[in-house]
């Protein structure tokens, strides 16, 4: 009887209008894959424009290649390809322009903030390409789903991450007897160790985005987290809390200097490549600036695995890079075969980044990696996607997390302990802020 | 009972009626426009018409979106939007961040207009002396004003650099402060109150020239006669400045200060590139908690909401302003 009035009900359903739009999508859909499988574009997207907004990546080179590299495929299907490259902190207020006028680029970068969840309602499913990619090269590393992922559905392209070891010089440390820092506990004995001698060590605790990362590492590595593995409670309130901070002010007390409130995203490579800093945690740009900048220096940095907290727990929090396509735009095919090809040669986009863009999917992995594999003091790189993590860890990229990561409240809440507020105060400060953030996005 | 029923006519009566009224209505009106008092009175609307289309789409429109949006739960990802009437402001006041901004932005803008007014001034009397070259010396004054903001910032960004600050080496040389390293090295943008400090010089060192021009063809605009007369009279300096240069100029000054109100107010750029607000919200001031909020963060109602804040802080300023400015006209 039901099954009857379902089939009445879907055979009365059915218009003309209907039957088009979903044998239309069927075909569209299958055409895609088994392009995507034959790596072959389709001959509807000739003659069309395809335009991408792209940050301004930190190895210009990398840019240069990708603007060739873009200009090319588009070349090859008969694409007009336009590329636009702005800094990535320009990017969300640029998402929301384009979003409120319903015009704008096709591809849409997100780096840092990933802003899936906001706009999902308006982005394309990339579920299909993401699949096929996951298929051809042994799936994706665990923790890129948590980026792009809304209700088992992918809207955005996860293309690679930065990530930020330890970097710490070898000639300090040998000529001082200490153990390289393995652990945060070693890491804080050389800095307590050096700071007398003129060689402290620094992580931003400024409103950069070096801070939001680098103390979310050592805090996840306590065995904190930042929100439930759903992404809908903040789980800040903890001994781990606790006890991290009791440990970052005992490791500002003794082995840096207040000049890291003042600090950018730059201030710790130069650090480094001034040849000060004891040890640093940054990403490799750190390193490739004192390459350029400082030979003897370069020589003596060698960069270690993430530290282990006190439970032998190692966390690395990276930052992520994602694409987007917009769902007004017009030419969606054309974007999706473009990612498609982008993600084929993201290995080529980590050569031409200097190892500095680390692949989400599981077969890059194979040793020796591009770039980093063989150099012997980057293997190590090699190591980090299993303990790789984003902001709202261990849960997915959300909305309030995004809105904690923008207002800077987690290192402001270890600075207002760090500048002498008690424990408990600093504790129910930035407890407050999470929760206030996430009541707010719940009700709306 | 309708009111067409009533009076027992149907559609075709009404525009009868209509007609009949807009017939006798009309030599009325055309006598109206028939005097050159209401012809002048017409054409005085007409030429106020763009001006008036120009307030209504380019300030009022904006400023009702933005009071709908701060009355809304809008965000960044999505067209619609529900009404929530007064919870953003009411979610802005539970923030510290909220309280710290707004009295960073109060500071920032007291600060700024008195140091601007002192350099302002004193550059306008300075602009006023005949020397030789004044001309390329006033073209160099306003370099700072009209140089893009990212890149005027980004060189003090440098010179507040914690480790190659070259007013650090400076004072270091000349022995005022130790040297690298020592407590004594002050850390520019990481030190609370240098923080906030450090802001308001660069807004001050970005504006001031503004000041000094608009002094400048404020002081200039003074009869050298009148000025003359008083120091015939026997008054100094600083009382021709006073009871006669002020008062003749102040409606310049008026504007002047208004306008300046506003703009650092309002100023997003130069905190947002210096600190981005740090450390720890030492430079939080309005325009940069909205822009995180609104824009970064995606909640548009909220961002809206913090920005709002700066409309009752300049109101009663600007009525002032405005009622005293007017007074002086009559």
């Amino acid at each position: 009887m039901i099954d009857e009035r379902i089939a009445s009900t879907s055979r009365s359903a059915v218009s003309r209008r209907g039957f088009l739009k979903v044998t239309g999508a069927g075909v569209a859909g299958s055409s895609l894959l088994t392009m995507l499988e034959a790596r072959q574009a389709p001959a509807q997207i000739k003659g069309t424009t395809l335009r991408i907004l792209q940050w301004s990546h930190f190895i210009p080179a990398y840019d240069e290649w990708y603007d060739k590299f873009a200009k090319e495929w588009g070349d090859k299907n008969g694409v007009k390809v336009r590329v636009d490259h702005i800094p990535h902190l320009e990017i969300p207020a640029r998402m929301a322009a384009e979003f409120a006028a319903g015009a704008g680029h096709d591809i849409i970068y997100n780096g840092s903030s990933i802003l899936t969840r906001l706009y999902y309602k308006n982005l394309v499913d990339l579920t299909d390409v993401s699949e096929a990619a996951g298929k051809k090269y042994g799936g994706w590393i665990p923790s890129a789903r948590s980026l792009v992922d809304v209700e088992g559905r992918w809207y955005g392209l996860p293309i690679f991450y930065i990530l930020a070891p330890m970097l710490y010089r070898k000639d300090i440390f040998d000529a001082n007897g200490l153990k390289y820092p393995d652990t945060w506990e070693l890491a804080r004995v050389a800095a307590r160790t050096m700071k007398p001698k003129g060689h402290p060590t620094g992580i931003a605790l400024a409103q950069c985005n070096d801070a939001n990362l680098m103390w979310r590492s050592m805090y996840f590595s306590f065995g904190g987290t930042e929100a439930s593995p759903s992404g809908d409670q903040p789980t800040l309130d903890s001994k781990e809390l606790r006890e991290f901070l009791k440990f970052a002010k005992a490791l500002f007390d003794e082995g840096m200097t207040p000049e890291i409130f003042s600090w950018d995203d730059a201030s710790d490579n130069r650090y480094l490549a001034s040849g000060i800093a004891c040890w640093i945690h940054d990403a490799i740009s750190a390193y490739r600036t004192t390459e350029d900048t400082n030979p003897p220096v370069f020589k003596n940095t060698v960069l270690g695995l993430e530290p282990q907290g006190p439970d032998g727990k190692r966390v690395s929090v990276a930052a992520p890079n994602v694409w987007m396509v917009w769902k007004f735009s017009k030419n969606q095919q054309a974007a999706k075969e473009f990612l498609s090809y982008l993600i084929d040669n993201d290995l080529e986009g980590m050569v031409q980044s200097r190892g500095y863009n680390m692949p989400y999917l599981n077969d890059r992995y194979k040793k020796p990696m591009p770039v980093i594999g063989t150099d012997p003091k980057l293997q190590i790189l090699q190591d980090f996607p299993k303990i790789v993590a984003f902001f709202g860890y261990p849960g997915p990229s959300t909305t309030p997390i995004q809105e904690v990561v923008n207002t800077f409240v987690f290192p402001d809440m270890i600075t207002r302990y760090c500048r002498g507020m008690a424990l408990e105060d600093a504790v129910k400060w930035g407890v407050g802020e999470y929760r206030r953030i996430y009541a707010k996005h719940k009700q709306a | 009972m309708t009111v067409s029923s009533q009076h027992g006519g149907g559609p075709d009566a009404t525009s009868a009626r209509a007609a009949a009224v807009s017939v006798a209505a009309s030599p009325r009106v055309a006598s109206r426009f028939r005097t050159q008092t209401t012809r002048r009175l017409a054409f005085g609307y007409l030429l106020l018409a763009p001006a008036c289309l120009y307030v209504v789409l380019l300030v009022g429109a904006p400023f009702l979106f933005s009071l709908y949006l701060a009355m809304s739960d809008a965000n960044v990802g999505d067209t619609s939007a529900s009404f929530i009437g007064l919870e953003n402001f009411r979610a802005a006041f539970e923030s510290d961040v909220f309280l710290i901004a707004l009295r960073n932005s109060i500071m920032f803008t007291i600060v700024a207009a008195v140091l601007k007014g002192f350099l302002g001034t004193t550059l306008a009397f300075l602009l006023l002396q005949p020397f030789r070259g004044k001309k390329f010396i006033r073209g160099l004054v306003v370099i700072p004003f009209t140089l893009p903001i990212s890149i005027s910032v980004l060189g003090w960004k440098w010179m507040y650099d914690s480790q190659f600050s070259v007013i650090n080496w400076f004072l270091s040389h000349v022995g005022l402060i130790g040297s690298y390293g020592s407590p004594d090295w002050p850390v520019w943008l990481g030190q609370p109150r240098l923080a906030l400090l450090a802001c308001i010089l660069v807004n001050v060192w970005r504006n001031f020239p503004f000041s000094a021009i608009v002094l400048l063809a404020g002081f200039t605009s003074v009869p050298t006669e009148i000025l003359d007369a008083a120091r015939v009279d026997g008054t100094n300096f600083f009382q021709r400045f006073r009871n006669v240069v002020v008062p003749m100029i102040a409606p310049i000054l008026l504007i002047g200060f208004l306008f300046d109100t506003v703009f650092t107010l309002s100023d997003l750029g130069v905190v947002y590139l210096l600190t981005q607000g740090g450390p720890a919200n030492a430079t939080k001031i309005l325009p940069v908690l909205a822009y995180q909020v609104g824009i970064q963060a995606g909640a548009l109602g909220r961002g809206a909401a913090i920005a709002l804040f700066l409309f009752p802080l300049l109101l009663p300023l600007m009525i002032l302003l405005l009622r005293n400015l007017k007074r002086r006209e009559y």
